[in-house]
């Protein structure tokens, strides 16, 4: 990273960032037709948005701009302010919500190409911005293509895809994509947003009511990815595949872990090629990151999890900026012991991407 | 306690709000229906500038009166403030959340309209006409 011209350095990584286009319809000039014409400039998933804001209030830009849609006032706003030294940036594109495989391909691939132009190779000087390739799963084949598409470049860390699909990720349809990841050495990296929206199941037995019940409910889709993951034997196949957690809850893996190490004692018969206990995969292939952090009343409680699921190797911190549910690096979490700090704040994704 | 004349009546129209820096604490004068209301602008949460927050009503189950848990109601309008940061409403009247009124909190200040002292001073100098100011929202400390 170039230090010139960057304010104090408070050795924090935060690992989700949304970029936003200051205008939906400028992804648009980033796709060829009939493409270009058929895009409908609609960023929104359509069911379950936020009743109350989606985005912080206070985000907006000075120019009346979308929130995170100027490289310059995210950074005065976020980097500056709590002294971040690099921001993962996962753009929301929804691709994964066209029921068409090639429009969604199209999409996710326009949204990289804008986010390299605006947000990477341009305005971007420090290099404190680094990006996720978004892909669609609904064609692995084109999403592993995309992957290629942009092996080499200095600052795409990771792929990302939404965690809202068609069937759950263990299962052998999106090989191609975690080849692709291990080939080039990403990690993988899962959001949600589209459980539910279009061709896409939903997590729960039957749509929820409300955003609130829909938006709890996240965490249950992760659970059912990882489970898949792990029993179909995915990071036993791909043993340099890295799966990273975003935005889907940390405080819920402990327990599921037990439950999973005890179920594979008998019935590792079923699944052969899990030839671990579940829990060992963890630290090995997979990392959480922390928005939206549980908040037990008591605040000791939440040390003891971190504990349980052995935070210190795995737990990377977020904010999910300018989303409304924001985690601020000063607040959100309990007083920690400083070298547990360090390796949830910046040691573990320093790590995982490779960062100075 | 120690007063601070802060905006006169004019500058915050009901439904608006003006932030200002008092002893080096952001405070904002909040305008309800004409009746002047001071909150301290830090989110007990995470420290947003809560003041920046949305001004509206809020919405609740009316069983009390009709037995109805589906039936609801829409009341407080404009007395409402919704953080701008994870939405928590707080009543601009006590400072007071509503998941938590006693728990939760965010510190109310006494407001009076009139004239500072110091002004009434200021006023009784001038051997010359002068028109004084009685609408001066003034922030106690």
């Amino acid at each position: 990273m170039k230090k010139s011209n960057v304010k104090k350095l408070n050795d924090i990584i935060d690992c989700d960032v949304h970029p936003h286009p200051s205008d939906y319809n400028v992804i648009k000039s980033y796709m060829s037709e009939p493409w270009r014409s058929r895009f409908n400039g609609n960023g929104k998933r359509g069911i379950y948005d936020n009743p109350i804001h989606v985005n912080r209030l206070d985000s907006v830009t000075p120019h009346g701009g979308y929130p995170c849609s100027d490289p310059s006032y995210m950074r005065e706003q976020l980097l500056d302010e709590y002294g971040i030294n690099y921001a993962i940036l996962l753009p929301r594109a929804f691709a994964t919500k066209y029921p068409s495989p090639d429009f969604a391909t199209v999409v996710a691939s326009a949204f990289n190409d804008w986010l390299a132009d605006v947000w990477l190779d341009n305005n971007n000087e420090d290099g404190r911005c680094k990006g996720s390739i978004t892909v669609a799963h609904q064609d692995p084949q084109a999403a592993a293509k995309e992957i290629d598409r942009w092996a080499g470049h200095p600052h795409m860390v990771q792929v990302m895809m939404d965690s809202g699909a068609r069937a759950p990720f263990g299962q052998r349809q999106y090989y191609p994509i975690y080849e692709a990841c291990e080939r080039n050495g990403f990690p993988i990296a899962l959001h949600p947003g589209t459980e539910g929206v279009g061709p896409n199941e939903i997590m729960t037995p039957g749509y929820p009511t409300t955003y609130i019940e829909w938006h709890t409910g996240l965490m249950l889709s992760f659970q059912a990815h990882l489970i898949s993951f792990i029993t179909e034997g995915v990071f036993e196949r791909f043993p340099g595949l890295k799966l990273v957690l975003v935005e889907g809850g940390s405080a819920w893996l402990p327990p599921l872990l037990w439950r999973l190490d005890a179920e594979w004692k008998p019935l590792r018969e079923e699944v052969p090629w899990v030839k671990k206990r579940p829990s060992e995969y963890i630290l090995e292939h997979v990392r959480i990151t922390s928005q939206p952090l549980e908040n037990p009343d008591n605040r000791e409680h939440l040390l003891q999890m971190f504990e349980m699921m052995d935070a210190k190797n795995i737990l990377m911190f977020s904010s999910d900026y300018p989303h409304w549910d924001f985690d601020s690096p000063t607040r959100s979490f309990p007083k920690l012991p400083e070298e547990l700090k360090k390796r949830i704040f910046f040691e573990n994704a320093r790590a995982l991407y490779n960062l100075d | 306690m120690s007063a601070h004349v802060v905006a006169s009546i004019d500058e915050v129209g009901v439904g608006q709000s003006k932030t200002v820096e008092i002893e080096g604490r952001s405070i904002s004068v909040f305008n309800v229906n004409g009746e002047f209301y001071a909150l301290r602008n830090v989110c007990p949460h995470q420290g947003a500038p809560v003041c920046s927050g949305s001004v509206g009503g809020m919405t609740v189950c009316r069983e009390k009166n009709t037995g109805k848990l589906g039936e609801v109601e829409f009341i407080k309008k404009g007395e409402i403030l919704r953080c701008p940061w994870h939405g928590w409403e707080f009543d601009i009247k006590t400072g007071k959340s509503i998941f938590d009124p006693d728990g939760c909190l965010v510190k109310t200040y006494k407001v009076t309209v009139g004239i500072m002292e110091s002004e009434k001073a200021l006023a009784q100098v001038e051997t010359y006409p002068v028109t004084v100011n009685f609408n001066s929202i003034i922030v106690h400390t």
